[in-house]
Parts: C-alpha cells; structure tokens; sequence
C-alpha cells in the first residue's frame, strides 16, 4: 500500500532578535522538516528542522529575511530524468517571520 | 507434571527433547502428540520461570543502503561513500547518518550489527525468508514467521493474537509470493494476524472485527456454537488441522466479539500530540499500533515498512528510471525523516511506559545495498554485507557488533548470519534454545533455529 498523507500539518513560528523557534508540528507527517530561508525574495538557505526547535539567522548580509517552517509532501514516487520528485515536494506548514539586517 | 487423562505429561520452560520423547510415549499410551502440545498453545510453557519479553520488529522493505546509513565510511571514495555526511551519536565513537538526528541521541539504547550477510541469492525474497524465519528457505520444508514462532512457545494472552503484522504482509517484491510471513507447519492457529489496513488513514477500520452486515452478536455467537458441535465431532480424530483449526476459530470468534480487541486497534485513543509524535504516515501509526498491541497482550509485532518495492518511494534504491526509481532525495526528504521519527517515537514512548525493558525492537531488512554506485546515482542489492539493530529487553546498547571493510563489501571481523539474529530475538524473548523445540514436520522435534545468540549483545 502505497502512503497518503491526510490532514493539514500545521506550526507556528515566533521571531526574537534573529532567533526563529518554533513550536510542535500539529498533524506531523514525520518527514523531512526544514527552515527555508529567503533574503529579498531568494532562498539562501533550506535548514534541517527535526533536531532543534529553533533556527538562528548569523547571515551578515544585509536584506530583509523570511524565514517559514516546510515539510515535504509525498504525493507519489515520480521523479525527472535528474531523479527529482515531480509531484512530491515541501509544502509550508506555519506562519511567516520576516526581519531586516544590516 | 501435569495429567491428561490417565496420562502425565511433563510440562516444561518450552518442550523439550525429553518431553517429546516422553510425549511419544504418551502417544503409544492413546494421548496424541497434538494433545500434548496443546497444552503448550494453551500457556503449559512455564511462563512464571522465565522473563518472557515481547518483540516489535520493523522490517525495513527494499533494503537501506548501510553506507548511507548506520555504517558510513567518510573516508571511501566519493563513488562509494555516497552524499551523506556521518554525525556523532550520543555514543562517543559511534557515527551514523545525518539524516538520523534523533537516533543520533538515543545511541546508547541501541546495539548496531554492522557485519551481518548471507550467502544465497540477492532477491528481496532470499532476505526476507532469512530474515522472517532464521532459516535458509527450502520449498519442501518451508519454515515458520518468528512470530508465529512465538504465539507456539509462549501461546497468547487475552484475546488479542499473539503474533500480528502490521500494516499489512509483504506482497511482490519481484521473485515470488514466498516471503516467510506464515505459520509454516506450526498450523493456522499460529498464523500472525494481518491488519491488512493503512492504520494512517482518517477511514482506516479492521476488516476482520467489522462485524458483517446484519450479523448481530447473537448470531455470531449462535453460528460459532453450532461450529463448536461441529468440531467436537471432528476433533473426534484430533488430527493436527482439526486442532488448529479449532484455536484459529476460537481467535477469530474472540476478536470478532471482544471490546479489548477493539479498543487495541483504535488510534483514536492515543492522544493527537503522540500520534503527531510518531508521524502521521503508515510507519508511524504502525509503530504506534504496535506499542498498543503489545501493552495490551499481543508477544510479537511485526511492522512492514512497505509491501512492496515496485512503484513507490522505498528503500530499494536502484534509481532505475522506472518502477525501482528510488534515489538519495527518497533517502533525504522522505525514509530517513519518517524512521528517524517514528523508531525514536517508539523507543520513548515505551521507556517512559516502562515498557522497553521487557519489549524487544529490532531493526531489520533483506540484505544491504553495493558499494559503489551506480551510473545512475543509485545502489543495488547486496547481501555480503549490511547492518541492523536491536534495543530494548537485555540488549545491551550503545555498541556496535562486527565491522565491514574500508568500503562496507564485506565483514571485517566478526561476520553475522541471519539465524543468529532469530536466536537472538529468541533468547532475547527469554526463550532457552536448548530445551525448547519445536514440533517439526511429522511431528519431529527440531530446534527454534539453527544458531546461537549474538553473546556481546547481552553482555
């Protein structure tokens, strides 16, 4: 049988100083959970999650940041000639937070 | 000793040589051989005597790849070494992969077997059948699941089944339906219970204690008498299959009827942050199921990690481009994450119920995937060498057991077979592999498995 993943996951994400934590993942699929970093609309970073509860921004380059909570749907095995999954991919789960540096 | 009729039959921790010489002549004396080791169904097994323990085994379908997971050489070249980086455990000098972050913290409950191997064929059905039974497979003389194993030694308690496989048994796995997910000739009585069910679904129900549409309770209990007159005109001839036959009714008729059995299936009972906690995908509520089956009677879960390697994300990592098409993202985004998750969720969760100390867990696949990758970034079968786990009961953890060489093809020192394992599991259960048999084909007593147990897991 192959897996379905139901529900909505669901985190939030509370930001102080340049530190971003996060709560309990609400119907967690268990799979890969990330920080994905954006500095002016470009990711600069995608962070494994699982380990920690929180995530701390040490770029020095000035921008403004955003910082969301993903976790990987799986919605099927395909994948591209490059083996990437075509139809699985990370989906955000919690709220956004957002400073500036520099 | 105990009495039958005019006939008294020893009981013991298991049944021994004797006992089934003793058995043999209780047999000349009128008391047939399955007379005597109903007894043994039926908990003769001296349970008080022993530190009889339970068993959780995920079964990790398609095969991990040892050197991108719990047996990584950093220093190979970088066709073999693979991707991944190693991290630290919270074991000094034990490594595994960076995709284990949480196993990487609970190192010192966990025993890893990094030089295990077998010397057959390199299908997934050569693994599972070593690995399911203890036994190299022989299709005239086909050898029972280790659960169903158990429910014969040490019988059941309750009404749950002794032995159950979750979510459901291994189906094509490429080479044949034969995956040593059965009873063998221990009989239907000792068949595992299949859940036959995605336990992560939000419509997931047990087939097999759905009542049927307009059965009522009275009617089934009126059907399952008039079975039992039935039976008792069989059983006349106490044959091997009437037996079991007769227990395979009663389990089936106990399950059907009891709120127990009911209330062990239903998830719905766990709070939603543990169930959040193990994953909300079939492993995890799998793994969840498995704790509940085993607090509540059951002695032997099996969880499948997948029923099959075709046409899914699986740890079959070929990278075929087809059917097999599993690659590192497989590995990263979905299989490590999802067993990291949930072994650790269950390690836990059986810790803090007090559990762990009397469940055995165990980690375990076909066989390991080649060293060297394959022109198209995957690995294939291997069988010469690879590792698995155990925690939990009196598995001493926090050590590593064998070693492979400097490009994990093959042991190093001390190499593994799969029938230790088995012994293992066994003698972790609290099982004496020296007394205790097994009524064989024709009734001839044969040893539980052909090894003997991995001592430095217990020391």
């Amino acid at each position: 049988m192959d897996q379905r993943f139901e529900g909505t996951p669901r985190a939030e994400i509370r930001l102080d100083g340049r530190k971003v934590t996060r709560g309990d993942v609400a119907n967690d699929w268990g799979s890969q959970l990330v920080w994905e970093v954006r500095r002016d609309g470009h990711v600069v970073a995608t962070v494994p999650a699982r380990a920690s509860d929180s995530y701390q921004i040490n770029d020095a380059t000035p921008g403004q940041y955003e910082v969301v909570l993903q976790l990987f749907n799986y919605d099927g095995y395909e994948k591209d000639k490059d083996g990437k999954f075509t139809k699985s991919k990370f989906v955000e789960v919690s709220n956004k937070v957002t400073c500036v540096i520099g | 000793m105990l009495r039958i009729g005019d006939v008294r039959v020893p009981v013991c921790h298991g049944t021994t040589r004797r006992c089934f010489l003793q058995a043999g002549a209780a047999g000349l004396a009128g008391l047939s051989l399955p007379g005597v080791l109903s007894l043994e169904a039926a908990g003769a097994v001296d349970a008080q005597k022993a530190a009889i323990r339970n068993c959780i085994t995920i079964f990790l379908v398609g095969s991990p790849g040892h050197l991108d997971t719990w047996d990584m050489k950093p220093d190979a070249p970088a066709e073999i070494r693979g991707k991944f980086k190693p991290i630290n455990t919270n074991v000094a000098g034990i490594q595994i992969c960076e995709h284990f972050p949480l196993m990487a913290r609970m190192m010192d409950k966990v025993a890893l077997i990094r030089s295990l191997h077998h010397k057959t064929g390199a299908s997934h059905e050569n693994g599972q059948r070593w690995m399911m039974t203890g036994h190299e497979f022989n299709a005239d003389s086909m050898k029972p699941h280790s659960g169903s194993v158990i429910s014969k030694v040490f019988g059941s308690r309750g009404t749950l089944p002794a032995s159950v496989i979750l979510p459901g048994k291994i189906g094509n796995t490429g080479a044949g339906p034969l995956h040593g997910q059965t009873a063998a000739f221990l009989g239907s009585a000792h068949e595992p219970f299949v859940l036959g069910s995605d336990p992560a679904r939000s419509d997931f129900k047990v087939a097999d204690l759905a009542t049927p549409p307009g059965q009522t309770e009275f009617r089934i209990n009126a059907r399952r008498d008039l079975l039992k007159q039935l039976d008792d005109v069989q059983r006349q001839a106490e044959t091997d299959s009437a037996l079991s036959r007769d227990t395979a009714y009663s389990r089936a008729f106990n399950l059907l009827t009891s709120p127990e059995a009911k209330q062990a299936f239903d998830l719905n009972q766990e709070p939603d942050k543990l169930r959040d906690r193990y994953g909300r995908n079939t492993l995890g509520q799998s793994c969840l199921m498995a704790r509940r089956l085993i607090e509540r009677g059951s002695r032997y879960v099996t969880v499948n990690h997948f029923d099959t390697v075709f046409g899914i994300s699986c740890w079959d990592m070929h990278a075929d481009g087809n059917t097999l098409n599993n690659t590192y993202d497989d590995y990263e985004r979905l299989l490590c994450p999802q067993f990291d998750w949930a072994f650790t969720a269950l390690i836990d969760d059986l810790d803090q119920r007090g559990l762990l100390k009397e469940t055995v867990v165990c980690v375990l696949s076909e066989m390991g995937r080649t060293p060297t990758i394959n022109p198209r970034g995957g690995r294939d079968h291997h069988t010469t060498a690879w590792t698995n786990f155990m925690a939990g009961g009196p598995i001493r953890g926090g050590q590593v057991i064998g070693s492979t060489d400097k490009t994990g093809a093959r042991p190093h020192n001390n190499p593994i077979e799969p029938p230790q394992i088995l012994a293992s599991i066994y003698h972790a259960m609290g099982i004496d592999l020296e007394t205790t048999m097994l009524p064989g084909p024709g009734s001839r007593p044969i040893r539980l498995v052909d090894a003997e147990p991995i001592e430095q897991l217990f020391s």
